[in-house]
């Protein structure tokens, strides 16, 4: 029997206004994505590749239709339902990594913790975990000034990882990298969905980078194109 | 890491600004205390448990309007009046001084040391007070001001009167709410002046607060209906009719007070807003991550209360060290006689602290509320 899909979007539709236009960057997407999939979006710039991952990630509203994840219907939601959703179901990575400067790479990734009723030794262990996972076990202490680019980034996703939510989405992770910390991140990114079940929705415009990807989606003019 | 570490480390991630902040909220806070001091000093006059069993007379036209001598053959027979000498404000200056920098009141040596319940003698004789017509009693304070010892001469040039008694000092008092006074024989000012036969009020003692309201509407009655109608009240009421003609102090130091609250909330709003939107994107990024609203507006809350707070508490007890530590008296020459910064002008430097707080968080927690994750993440991309 085939999985339920993840995300169920249908008829998706956004419209914003730019000074007095009216700029449609989603023209009635619809699109499933498995469990365990490592969905990459591409597509030229404006073509609504982020703001359908914006959606999904339930950090943007959409004018019409209808955007299901993990059975529940995110436009629905109000804001702090929304963000308690996010919280508990989505992690995310940035193209600038966005880290917050003042606290260690430990503390940073230990922020989504702080939402959740664990104890301060079960937040230490989870966030132990997720920096042995991404390769950053003995930079926890460091602030993300003292960390490499690609480091920041691995620390990021540690950030993403630590609440084990069923959805990563990467918005151009590899974008700020060299090609070296680029590939390390995309292999990891690539491990999660396929040695721990996570799905990964993937912004990116490099065509090397989506090759890591376990199926590409071509956006254009807000339309998914074959 | 807990969340309370988290807005520690925000609060002080620009460690100059925030430096900055809690110096010019000091400053202000120490500023408001100051000026609240000040305006207790010139508005609230010195309060003893003595003074509630005092009654002032004064002509019922006006202060300055006098009253026929021969009034206290009236007021020795009212009954609850225990004590009763005449008491006139000269308001001389004192030496070569232009100001009257202290008061000097002529009254009845014999009568009066009945109606002095509180304070001591502290150096000579009241007998020899009473004795020398031309003596005068002298506060304590007066003569560590001007270095005076007992036997030397004060000579005041009148102000209100054309005469200049020179005094003999005789006796020195020590212990009352205010010892700055000069007391002297009113019948040496009668002779000054001609024997007029008048007096500038009636100063009295009952026996018991409790029964001042009655002897207040005695004093009242027996001169109703005269040629020289007085009006009684008690020591404390007589000193806030002088007050009232302080109203234009008040509203000046009520209005400088209200300037220093309002540039403070400036600087603390600036520097909140400042701190909050250059944050935007990490604000959105917490957004991102789940925290709502109300968490985001606690920290920013929480962040400005601080700061806030901590330079407030810096102002206020730096004020009360600075007021408590230097000798006002002296280097004011005696206008200044407490200056005592109270817990309740602290504590209300304390509030003024803490609403500011509140309130610069106001602005920045209404911006991060109305934008967006998208839109913060925008921010500085």
């Amino acid at each position: 029997m085939a999985a339920e899909p993840i995300v169920v979007i249908r008829e998706l539709t956004k419209t914003y206004l730019q000074g007095d236009l009216n700029v449609t960057a989603l023209n009635g997407v619809s699109l499933d994505i498995l469990p365990g999939e490592f969905v990459v979006l591409m597509g030229p710039s404006g073509s609504g590749k982020s703001t359908l991952l914006h959606i999904i990630a339930g950090i943007d509203r959409p004018t019409s239709g209808s955007a299901v994840v993990q059975g529940i219907n995110i436009a629905g939601l109000n804001e702090s339902q929304l963000a308690e959703w996010r919280n508990q179901n989505v992690g995310f990575v940035f193209q600038s990594f966005n880290l917050i400067p003042v606290l260690t790479a430990a503390e940073n990734v230990e922020l989504p913790l702080l939402l959740t009723d664990l104890d301060s030794k079960e937040r230490r262990r989870q966030v132990a975990t997720a920096l042995e996972l991404v390769g950053l076990a003995d930079r926890g202490h460091h602030r993300p000034d003292q960390l490499s680019g690609g480091q920041q980034q691995r620390a990021a996703i540690a950030r993403a990882l630590v609440t084990d939510p069923a959805l990563i989405v990467a918005d151009e992770p590899t974008g700020n990298l060299d090609a070296k910390s680029a590939g390390d991140v995309l292999t990891i990114l690539q491990s999660l969905s396929r040695n721990a079940g996570k799905t990964v929705i993937m912004v990116t415009h490099d065509p090397k980078s989506a090759a890591f990807g376990s199926r590409s989606l071509h956006l254009e003019k807000g339309e998914i194109t074959p | 890491m807990t969340l309370a570490s988290f807005v520690i480390k925000n609060a002080l991630r620009n460690r100059r600004r925030a430096l900055l902040t809690v110096i010019s909220v000091a400053v202000s806070c120490g500023l408001l205390v100051t000026l609240l001091t000040l305006e207790r000093e010139l508005t609230i006059p010195p309060e003893s448990e003595a003074a509630s069993l005092r009654i002032i007379a004064r002509n019922k036209v006006s202060l300055a309007q006098p009253l026929p001598a021969k009034q206290l053959a009236v007021i020795d027979k009212i009954p609850g009046v225990v004590a009763v000498s005449p008491f006139t404000f000269f308001g001389g200056n004192f030496r070569e001084e232009t100001v009257t920098s202290f008061a000097q009141f002529a009254v009845d040596p014999a009568r009066f040391k009945g109606l002095m319940v509180e304070g001591r003698i502290a150096e000579g004789s009241y007998d020899d007070f009473v004795a020398d017509r031309t003596s005068c009693f002298v506060g304590a304070d007066t003569m560590k001001r001007y270095g005076l010892k007992i036997g030397d001469r004060m000579r005041f040039s009148g102000t209100f009167y054309p005469v200049d008694p020179d005094l003999k000092i005789a006796a020195v008092f020590q212990g009352t709410v205010d010892d700055r006074g000069v007391f002297f024989h009113h019948k040496l000012l009668d002779e000054l002046m001609g024997n007029p036969g008048t007096v500038g009020t009636w100063y009295m003692r009952v026996a018991s607060a409790e029964t001042s309201n009655d002897v207040i509407a005695r004093v009242n009655a027996a001169f109703a209906n005269t040629s020289a109608e007085v009006r009684a009240e008690t020591e404390r009421a007589f000193q806030m009719g002088f007050i009232s003609m302080l109203g234009n102090v008040k509203l000046l130091i009520g209005s400088v007070s209200t300037v220093v609250v309002f540039t403070l909330m400036l600087v603390t709003v600036s520097t909140m807003s400042m701190a909050v939107r250059e944050r935007f994107r990490e604000l959105a990024v917490l957004k991102a991550l789940g925290f709502r609203r109300r968490e985001l507006f606690s920290f920013i809350l929480a962040e400005s209360f601080g700061l806030a707070l901590a330079g407030g508490m810096l102002g206020i007890f730096g004020a009360w060290a600075i007021w408590t530590g230097i000798d006002l008296q002296k280097l004011t020459k005696g206008f200044l006689l407490y200056f005592e910064v109270t817990p309740r002008i602290m504590a209300t430097g304390g509030v003024v602290a803490a609403l500011l707080g509140i309130v610069a968080s106001i602005s920045p927690s209404i911006a991060m509320a109305r934008i967006s994750v998208v839109q913060g993440l925008k921010t500085l991309d």
